[in-house]
């Protein structure tokens, strides 16, 4: 996020059949679309002119340092925040006109988003009686995340992982046809690792479409199709991911050579 | 709607917050009282006015505890999180908002009920122990409950909208008390032309505690306060974006 460091464009784009087809085309047939899309706070931007676009039965990793703009992109997909420029589509539209978006869209942009003194059930049936949902939906996704047991307790007595899969199942509660996670992967041991690329990969496997940040390369590098890179606001590569490592490269060391590899 | 109605009161009701809200105000009522009741001379006590004087500390703990429960439910959402899955179930926020609204008025009555109802029976048992005379008649106390539980509704109404503009809940709720109890008994005591005209001083013509000002004024102020608090919240929060 450094607005004084406008950086050429090191944009490795190994998308070339998508390049060429017409962007309205595009925009109805992806599951999500990245148009241009910028977000200022103040002087910096924190998103600066990105633009991508996902398939259905992907997992496509955002990937970027801390600070890089993979947080702000997320908010202002789901409608959290607004734009300064360009768009953002879920399904064609803008998440705030999608009807019941929780049907079509889940996400998890927190881990530590629960009312310490409430129990997970509660926390559940509070979002699916807002979303009109049946709350035997609720009893479904606890059996999902193997909560069911835990989910009289309050939420303080979680363990950072039993939090994790308590956020997942809140975004798996209207059933959706894509998932935007962010940072899903920490705090899970590595059981819990694997048990959410499993997840993740069924997931896509029926079809529907995965978003997920991570810092967690090596994990990254076992779970995505596609990667998306960003820095500084800016998107830096997005591709398959065995074309971007093609060169007999790790995704690590594509990642640190984009990003000019500072600590941050 | 009914579906956001039934999520915001599961969500007053799965934490203990409210209970320990109930708890204070009690407390807090009936210490007040009994230590007026007690502490007032015979002669103090000795007239209709007096004695409906006495109960503004009970009215006035109805209508702080109300506005306190309603700003803490949307800064207790900002404040762990959880505004954000909320959101995203109603990305137009307004339902959202609205339900808060018609909940936490629903709980303002309750705590004006509340705080009136155990402010009644405290004084009666401390004047009868004193063997002072209860010269409040059966209009009064319906005024009293039925005024103050209306003048809770709408601070609760008022609260949420601060609650929606401050967004700290450290900061809402210090706030609403020392609104209340700095910025409102010191304008009483110094300037009581102006006291009188602020929320907690037209919640007390509300609920008759005072014949310095009808009720009907009363209500329209407090009416008018509400609204225009609740209004801006409304406006702030569909606006904001979230972090």
């Amino acid at each position: 996020m450094n607005a004084a460091k406008p950086a050429a464009p090191r944009l490795v784009d190994v998308q070339p059949s998508r390049a060429s087809a017409p962007a309205e085309l595009l925009r109805r047939d992806a599951v999500v679309s990245v148009t241009s899309l910028s977000k200022r706070y103040g002087e910096v931007f924190a998103v600066d002119d990105v633009t991508f676009s996902l398939e259905p039965g992907t997992v496509t990793g955002y990937l970027g340092p801390n600070g890089a703009g993979k947080t702000t992109t997320l908010r202002v997909l789901l409608g959290l925040a607004e734009p300064t420029a360009g768009e953002a589509l879920v399904f064609g539209r803008r998440y705030r006109d999608v009807d019941q978006p929780i049907r079509k869209v889940g996400a998890v942009l927190e881990s530590t988003d629960f009312h310490p003194s409430r129990n997970g059930r509660d926390h559940l049936r509070a979002l699916a009686l807002a979303a009109g949902l049946s709350l035997s939906r609720v009893e479904d996704v606890l059996d999902l995340v193997e909560l069911r047991g835990a989910a009289k307790r309050r939420v303080r007595t979680y363990s950072l992982g039993m939090r994790q899969r308590l956020g997942l199942a809140a975004a798996l509660l209207g059933d959706p046809e894509l998932l935007i996670l962010d940072e899903p992967a920490n705090g899970l041991d590595p059981a819990g690792v694997r048990w959410l690329r499993t997840f993740l990969q069924t997931f896509a496997e029926q079809g529907r479409t995965v978003l997920v940040s991570s810092h967690l390369l090596a994990e990254v590098a076992q779970t995505v199709d596609r990667v998306l890179i960003i820095d500084h606001g800016r998107l830096l590569a997005s591709g398959r991911l065995e074309e971007l490592t093609g060169k007999g490269q790790t995704l690590e060391d594509v990642y640190l050579e984009l990003t000019g590899g500072e600590p941050s | 709607m009914i579906g956001q109605l039934r999520s915001e009161l599961l969500k007053q009701r799965s934490t203990e917050t409210t209970l320990y809200l109930f708890l204070a105000m009690f407390g807090l009522v009936a210490l007040a009282v009994t230590l007026h009741v007690l502490a007032l001379g015979a002669g103090d006590l000795s007239t209709r006015t007096r004695q409906l004087e006495v109960f503004q500390v009970g009215s006035r703990a109805g209508m702080l505890f109300a506005g306190l429960a309603g700003a803490i439910a949307i800064t207790a959402e900002i404040r762990y999180g959880t505004i954000r899955p909320t959101f995203l179930v109603t990305p137009r926020r307004g339902p959202v908002l609205a339900a808060k609204l018609a909940v936490s008025a629903l709980a303002g009555i309750v705590f004006g009920l509340l705080a009136e109802g155990l402010m009644a029976a405290d004084a009666a048992v401390a004047y009868a122990a004193r063997g002072i005379e209860n010269e409040l008649s059966v209009g009064d106390y319906v005024q009293l409950l039925a005024g103050g539980a209306g003048a809770s509704a709408l601070w609760a109404v008022a609260g949420v909208g601060v609650g929606a503009l401050v967004r700290n809940q450290v900061g809402a709720l210090v706030g609403l008390c020392a609104w209340m109890f700095l910025v409102e008994s010191t304008s009483e005591s110094f300037v009581p032309d102006f006291g009188r005209l602020l929320p907690g001083g037209a919640g007390l013509a509300l609920a008759g505690n005072t014949d310095e000002l009808s009720a009907a004024v009363g209500t329209l102020l407090l009416v008018l306060y509400a609204a225009a608090l609740a209004a801006a919240g409304w406006r702030a929060t569909l606006r904001r974006d979230l972090a």
